[in-house]
């Protein structure tokens, strides 16, 4: 087997104060990145500040006071890119600061370009524009409104929005339903003292990693470790792990109706396969084999046989053992799509899984995995995860633990997906109308 | 066989360039240390192409909206079944996609790239297209373009280039309409594949970390057809010069007004870096204006009028070019005028050469960027292809461009008679 070169692999370069450095070196790249995450539980307390703290970061800091002076500075660095904000992986919340700018050798004036870039992001996230000690007021009654609108248009992007209500339908009442940019109610009584003791506690108390990939070198290493031991930091916040197994379950149905032209049907599943289980691997050729790409029985049924979707798929939420399944289709054909999906998981609980599909979804993800190493932010994200899940693998070790999946595995996994929430996205008129089978 | 070999010192890159006996090019930019290799076969031929003139004939051949993207689906059929499995058992992910100007048929894969390659290069030459089948994909390709009416961004963009536009085929969705896909048939598509799927009007791109020379010998065994074919002549409807409308709404399931607004370009020439020379200066001017760094963005954003989903872009093509500006926005009416002032006050006070400097370096930077990924490669190497020059020739414009071309530009470009404005309204 081709290997991949050691140099994709995130390497643990320093740690202290709840502060891990990660250095990611690879020099195919013309850029370089940094990226800073600090994390939280997923909770209701805290999610709606943690998605308006960056937002109100980004507006300025003690050397760049307006946006548009982080702007000037990005354009200055060749065009470099800054942005922030929030993300979930299972009940972790993250707040994700990145910079990627032009790499030294590729910059025409020879500027360096790292220094620079790390300078502006510290600058951002460790000295934000106060007045009096906390944050402005008109920055932050802005970014509310913003918040509140980035919460509000959650509904414009149809297929994302069905397939993130479905899993929040799922984990109703978990940690894990609740949205990552927060709740638009709890906006309003969010004060600037508040949003500012919020920070330091974020700065202060949240386990940070700091990812640096690209070409990297060592004198930037220490330039970042000096950096960053400089950080106050104080009484690190414990994290949980919050898996839940649920078995036995009453699928519900759950309808939801909105002014569209094509419904969405998702299904949500309970795998009960936890993010560090040894079965994992099998679960995902599973999933692959399910609803993991062209090969797989829900675009070769739902699509190709029955012309019903134009795109079918299923996917995995590892770190909360979630699988959805996602299809646009026709009011009407409710009842048929849902049909032939449940269907595909009866055969492969029967064991009907041809050698063909187990060989073309692992090789599949093989591919899909080798490639990981041709972007650096999805290098990131993946040893993120590793870290969210709490293992240690590397592309090559994913991939020879995938290939090692026996039939007798999948078989297993199979057994004990549940049906949890048959989740529909339909037009007002047509409510009571489809038939469910 | 003759193989140029072409280095741009300025980009650190390098390109591979082979010609068939049919006309046709084959390039590779190679990607030393990555694993995906990314392919593509594209032809000349994209929705806009609805009536054109089969070589030999005399008389215009009109054909139904939507039907270069049909074929793009129908090609994955073929004569022992779907190529798709084919590719899977090489585990490799095959695509395509269609757009105004070209369909583009890709695969990417990490291993066996030459069998891969073999497969692209062997179903896009040969289809084999049943009427039953295209009466199924029907129900499929209803469902892509049901999911499009869906979605505002795309129906905003849509309405904008019918405001533009009241004849010319760049205002029709890329997949037609259910109405005009019934009108397909077998026959059809057949026409319009023996006439834009000759090597002649097509391009071979490979990125990825491979030999050139064995990529162009593959390419020399595998195009069956040898010789040149006459070009093929594109009818395009007469359109006035003015704006068909300066508005368009629609209401759709949406938060908050989602908007696109822009002017319509009649002074240009579509092809060669005459082209790019336009589409840099028209974005570096979008860029001065309303960017990140700008007092008009800086100013609506603290206002509550825009927010960060706001972005703007240039087209120029053969027949039509046009910027575009837009996003979120409680009220686009008020985002207009406020444009608009804008404008005309910096044509009396003048641009800032300050800031056009700073942000051509960043524009230099961010095509740079590009070069990180495969995929971004494939794309900005193929839409610019068939105006006859290459990605790299941005280099050279890069260096041509003066602040007194833009300010030449910024004088046509930005006149308010060619100004429209496209809103999406909440239900």
């Amino acid at each position: 087997m081709e290997r991949i070169s050691i140099a994709e692999q995130a390497i643990k370069i320093a740690s202290f104060k709840g502060i891990d450095i990660y250095r990611i070196n690879v020099d195919k790249f013309k850029t370089s990145s940094i990226n800073f995450f600090f994390h939280d539980n997923l909770t209701r307390e805290n999610v709606t500040k943690n998605a308006l703290l960056p937002a109100v970061m980004r507006r300025g800091s003690e050397a760049y006071p307006r946006s548009r002076d982080i702007a000037m500075q990005l354009e200055m660095l060749y065009g470099a890119s800054f942005d922030c904000g929030v993300t979930k992986k299972g009940e972790r919340h993250l707040i994700q600061f990145y910079t990627e700018f032009l790499s030294q050798e590729y910059i025409p004036d020879g500027t360096d370009s790292f220094t620079a870039a790390f300078d502006l992001l510290c600058n951002i996230v460790t000295k934000p524009a106060f007045e009096n000690n906390r944050f402005k007021d008109d920055y932050l009654m802005q970014e509310k409104d913003k918040l509140r609108m980035l919460i509000e248009s959650r509904v414009n992007d149809k297929m994302q929005y069905s397939v993130e209500r479905c899993l929040e339908e799922v984990c109703s009442g978990e940690p894990y339903g609740i949205y990552d940019y927060g709740y638009a109610q709890d906006l309003d009584s969010i004060t600037s003292d508040d949003i500012t003791k919020h920070y330091h506690e974020v700065l202060e108390t949240f386990p940070l990693q700091v990812y640096l990939a690209g070409n990297i070198s060592d004198r930037h290493v220490e330039i970042v470790k000096e950096r960053l031991a400089k950080m106050a930091r104080r009484d690190l916040k414990p994290l949980v792990n919050g898996f839940s197994k649920k078995q036995n379950i009453k699928p519900k149905q759950v309808n939801e109706t909105m002014n569209i032209t094509q419904g969405k049907l998702c299904l949500g599943f309970r795998t009960n396969i936890e993010p560090d289980s040894r079965r994992l691997p099998a679960l995902m050729v599973y999933n692959g084999v399910l609803g993991g790409g062209i090969h797989s029985k829900l675009f070769q049924n739902v699509r190709e046989k029955a012309s019903l979707a134009y795109y079918s798929y299923s996917r995995l939420e590892k770190f909360k053992g979630l699988m959805v399944v996602s299809s646009g289709i026709e009011f009407k054909n409710k009842g048929k799509a849902l049909e032939i999906i449940l269907k595909q998981l009866e055969e492969m609980k029967n064991g009907m899984i041809s050698e063909q599909e187990i060989e073309a979804a692992m090789k599949s993800m093989e591919t899909g995995l080798k490639s990981l190493g041709d972007s650096q932010m999805n290098i990131v994200d993946f040893y993120l995860s590793q870290t969210v899940a709490g293992t240690n693998d590397n592309f090559n070790d994913m991939i020879e633990k995938i290939k090692n999946v026996t039939r007798e595995e999948i078989a297993a996994i199979a057994a004990g997906i549940e049906l949890d929430t048959v989740y529909f996205l339909t037009a007002p008129e047509q409510q009571g109308k489809e038939s469910d089978r | 066989m003759n193989i140029d070999r072409i280095n741009y010192d300025k980009a650190g890159e390098t390109m591979f360039q082979y010609q068939h006996s049919s006309g046709l090019k084959a390039f590779v930019i190679p990607r030393k240390g990555y694993s995906k290799k990314y392919a593509t076969f594209s032809t000349h031929y994209g929705s806009t192409d609805n009536e054109f003139i089969i070589p030999g004939e005399s008389q215009a051949t009109l054909v139904p909206d939507g039907i270069a993207h049909f074929l793009e689906h129908k090609l994955f059929e073929q004569k022992d079944g779907s190529v798709m499995e084919k590719f899977s058992r090489l585990g490799s992910s095959p695509n395509a996609y269609t757009s105004f100007n070209q369909t583009v048929y890709l695969f990417s894969c990490t291993d066996r790239f030459e069998e891969n390659l073999d497969l692209l290069l062997n179903y896009v030459q040969n289809p084999y297209i049943t009427q039953e089948s295209v009466e199924k994909e029907k129900g499929i390709i209803g469902q892509e373009i049901m999911m499009y009416q869906d979605d505002p961004g795309w129906r905003a963009f849509f309405n904008l280039l019918g405001a533009f536009y009241g004849k010319l085929p760049v205002r029709i969705d890329i997949a037609g309409t259910a109405e005009s896909i019934s009108k397909i048939d077998r026959e059809l598509l057949y026409k319009c594949y023996n006439t834009f799927y000759h090597p002649s009007n097509m391009v071979i791109l490979v990125v990825g970390d491979v030999d050139p020379q064995s990529v162009f010998s593959k390419v020399e065994a595998a195009l069956e057809k040898k010789d040149a074919q006459p070009g093929i002549k594109r009818v395009l409807p007469k359109e006035p010069d003015v704006l068909n409308k300066n508005y368009a709404e629609q209401s759709l399931a949406v938060s908050v007004p989602i908007f696109q607004m822009g002017y319509r370009d009649n002074l240009f020439r579509g092809e060669g870096t005459d082209a790019l020379m336009r589409e840099v200066a028209v974005k570096l001017l979008l860029d001065m204006l309303a960017g990140r760094s700008s007092d008009f963005y800086e100013q609506l954003y603290s206002e509550g009028l825009l927010n960060s989903s706001f972005d703007f872009d240039y087209t120029i093509e053969q027949g039509y070019a046009f910027s575009m500006l837009g996003g979120e926005s409680p009220d686009p009416l008020k985002v207009k005028d406020r444009f608009c002032q804008m404008v005309e006050e910096t044509k009396r006070n003048g641009l800032d050469p300050q800031t056009y400097e700073r942000l051509r370096r960043s524009m230099l930077g961010r095509y740079m960027r590009q070069f990180n990924s495969v995929e971004k490669i494939s794309h900005t190497f193929i839409s610019v292809y068939f105006k006859g020059v290459n990605m790299f020739d941005y280099l050279e414009v890069y260096d041509r461009i003066t602040f007194e071309v833009v300010n030449g530009v910024f004088k046509e470009h930005f006149n308010s008679e060619n100004l429209a404005l496209s809103v999406i309204r909440p239900v």
